[in-house]
């Protein structure tokens, strides 16, 4: 038996929950889908393959305050910032859910990134099964699924008569208190392919490939914008800086990327990755290798394929891995 | 025709790297998606059937040229791009004897993307003065024998129509989405400053905030830092993620300088640049 919630019932409940949290759903700007703040459910778009951007926003801000200097009578107070809202992002895809699982590693290992980690635990996920992958996403690839219900609270996955239901969390047994669901015996629709990447092993493979020539071939064509680390849901580097106005100082973090040319730039002018073909190939070697290593875990690329498709050059991280995995094969006949 | 200007390009780029003429052709391949193009880089003469024409040729390939100084290049250049050759040759980013033009009389490119090619030729093709490069050392295609048309800046006539509230609106709710991702900055052939402004540090023009007002900052002085500079490419507003209509204000600027000064950018490599010269002439709309 699974849960079913009616079709009609679903936005009466993100109503519901709009009055309880911060709702944020995919809604159409001009001809964009986003991930913005809802008051009306109405506003909610249910037509979409998946957001022009990430929701890594919701949690990792584009720019937030870390935290103020104030001045009291000529002394200064430190203010600490704190999360007073609750949020529930409704409508993530499990490559995105999984983008935020891979965001978890690194700010809220200890010691943990506080602003971070109250956001993410004052926010509910609510993912929605993609029965339509688009022809760039390779989530399954990734080691996730386009009905993978992992690193979500509910997951949602659309049938004739609305929506199966599977509680995945507390959290989410939370969010359905009063919302009434029907046993049924449908079964859910089988899980669609995504497109087939060669991933297994990169990360051994990319220790043996470092100085091959195909690095700086691929970065003829990059054009160094920082656009694949913005709409990435993975990617979290960031920029830290003070501000003073009236006597007040702010601390101020906003996202940054690896590709821009003053990333590592140090006093003095120094910058040990000044070429762009060792900043093209940090992308692929943070997502694919380090990452993996200090994590002993995942991969942190979630396959959401967003890169993929807003690259101005099609700089594309599965041709990426193919071509590694085979500079790797050729490396290894060469010296065996 | 696509496939006959992709075979002339080919067996161009082969004689070029054969005779060792240049050391690498800029030009186009096929992309991931087995449909539309992405710019290639030719080494070696065996790759140059790698090279493609079609409508998809979207990508203004002049830029990169400024990662090959000391090198000579051939880059394939539609028109506009080879205005944006003009353009980097009068403001000695490039030198004339380092490079080597592939210019194609363009029909002109469709909106496209990643698996997406439209049917519809783009905005900036359907108004295109010129298709013939105004700068090439080997042409693709017959030139163009009808008079040019005279350019429309319809779209930019409809917000100067608005009211200033009403206009102020519009451009906040664009930027609002404005990521800062630099994109339209990287692939614009104009933008070549080792330090651009919206990221020096002293003085901090705009700061690093991702907020309303820097957004805004940002997309204006870039407007003004191109104003009599934009070859017209729009290649910014196909990169934005967030699809801003950047070339309004682009073409707003360009649409000024033409009634001030009677200029187009990137037409020649000798043409002084309005805003960057004096001439007693000069008309500047204020007080006369």
């Amino acid at each position: 038996m699974s849960k079913l919630l009616e079709k009609e019932k679903l936005l009466p409940w993100l109503e519901q929950l709009a009055g309880e949290r911060v709702l944020i759903a995919p809604t159409r700007v001009e001809e964009l889908t986003l991930f913005a703040p809802v008051k009306d459910a109405t506003e909610i778009v249910l037509d979409y393959e998946n957001t022009a951007l990430s929701p890594k926003e919701w949690l990792f801000p584009s720019t937030e305050v870390l935290f103020t200097i104030a001045r009291k009578d000529s002394t200064p107070e430190l203010v600490e910032k704190t999360i007073a809202e609750r949020y529930v992002i409704f409508g993530i895809r499990p490559c995105d859910a999984k983008g935020i699982a891979a965001l978890d590693l690194p700010f809220l290992s200890e010691p943990a990134d506080s602003l971070y980690a109250q956001r993410r635990a004052q926010t509910a996920l609510i993912g929605m099964s993609c029965l339509k992958p688009a022809p760039q996403c390779f989530c399954a690839a990734m080691g996730s699924a386009p009905n993978d219900a992992s690193n979500v609270d509910i997951m949602l996955t659309e049938v004739e008569e609305g929506y199966l239901v599977e509680v995945v969390t507390e959290k989410g047994q939370g969010l359905l208190e009063g919302v009434e669901l029907k046993e049924v015996d449908i079964e859910p629709p089988p899980c669609p392919d995504t497109a087939a990447v060669p991933a297994e092993g990169i990360t051994e493979v990319l220790t043996r490939v470092f100085n091959d020539p195909f690095w700086a071939r691929l970065a003829d064509r990059c054009i160094h914008c920082n656009i694949c680390a913005y709409v990435c849901p993975t990617c979290y580097c960031f920029d830290i800086r003070d501000y003073t106005a009236k006597g007040n100082t702010e601390r101020i973090r906003t996202w940054e990327s690896c590709q821009s040319p003053g990333f590592t730039r140090i006093a003095g002018g120094y910058d040990p990755r000044a070429s762009k073909e060792s900043r093209l190939r940090q992308r692929f070697y943070h997502k694919l290798c380090y990452f993996p290593e200090q994590f002993s875990g995942p991969l942190g690329c979630s396959g959401c394929g967003r890169c993929v498709v807003h690259c101005p050059v099609n700089i594309d991280i599965r041709e990426v891995i193919t071509r590694a995995q085979e500079i790797g094969r050729e490396a290894s006949a060469a010296s065996g | 025709m696509s496939e006959d200007f992709a075979q002339q390009i080919r067996e161009k780029a082969r004689e070029l790297l054969e005779k060792g003429e240049v050391t690498c052709v800029i030009g186009y391949e096929t992309g991931t998606d087995g449909r539309t193009a992405r710019p290639a880089f030719i080494y070696d003469a065996a790759d140059a059937d790698r090279l493609v024409f079609d409508n998809t040729c979207t990508h203004n390939l002049a830029k990169y040229l400024l990662n090959k100084k000391g090198q000579p290049t051939a880059v394939v250049v539609k028109a506009c791009d080879a205005r944006a050759l003009n353009l980097l040759l009068g403001e000695k980013q490039i030198k004339r004897e380092e490079f080597f033009a592939i210019g194609v009389v363009c029909p002109g490119v469709v909106e496209s993307g990643w698996m997406r090619q439209g049917e519809t030729l783009q905005l900036r093709c359907q108004g295109c003065t010129e298709h013939t490069p105004p700068l090439y050392d080997f042409l693709v295609g017959e030139p163009a024998e009808e008079p040019a048309p005279e350019p429309s800046y319809e779209d930019v006539a409809e917000i100067e129509g608005m009211e200033l509230e009403g206009r102020t609106e519009f451009w906040a709710k664009q930027f609002e989405r404005c990521i800062r991702c630099y994109g339209c900055r990287q692939v614009c052939p104009g933008c070549f400053c080792i330090d651009c402004f919206a990221e020096l540090l002293d003085p901090e023009w705009v700061g690093i905030r991702i907020a309303p007002p820097e957004k805004q900052m940002w997309n204006l002085i870039r407007a003004f830092h191109l104003t009599g500079r934009c070859i017209g490419c729009r290649e910014c507003e196909r990169v934005c993620p967030v699809n801003i209509p950047l070339s309004l204000l682009n073409r707003k600027m360009e649409k000024e300088v033409l009634r001030l000064f009677g200029f187009k950018a990137g037409m020649s490599p000798e043409a002084l640049m309005p805003l960057a010269t004096y001439s007693k002439e000069d008309k500047l709309g204020i007080g006369e």
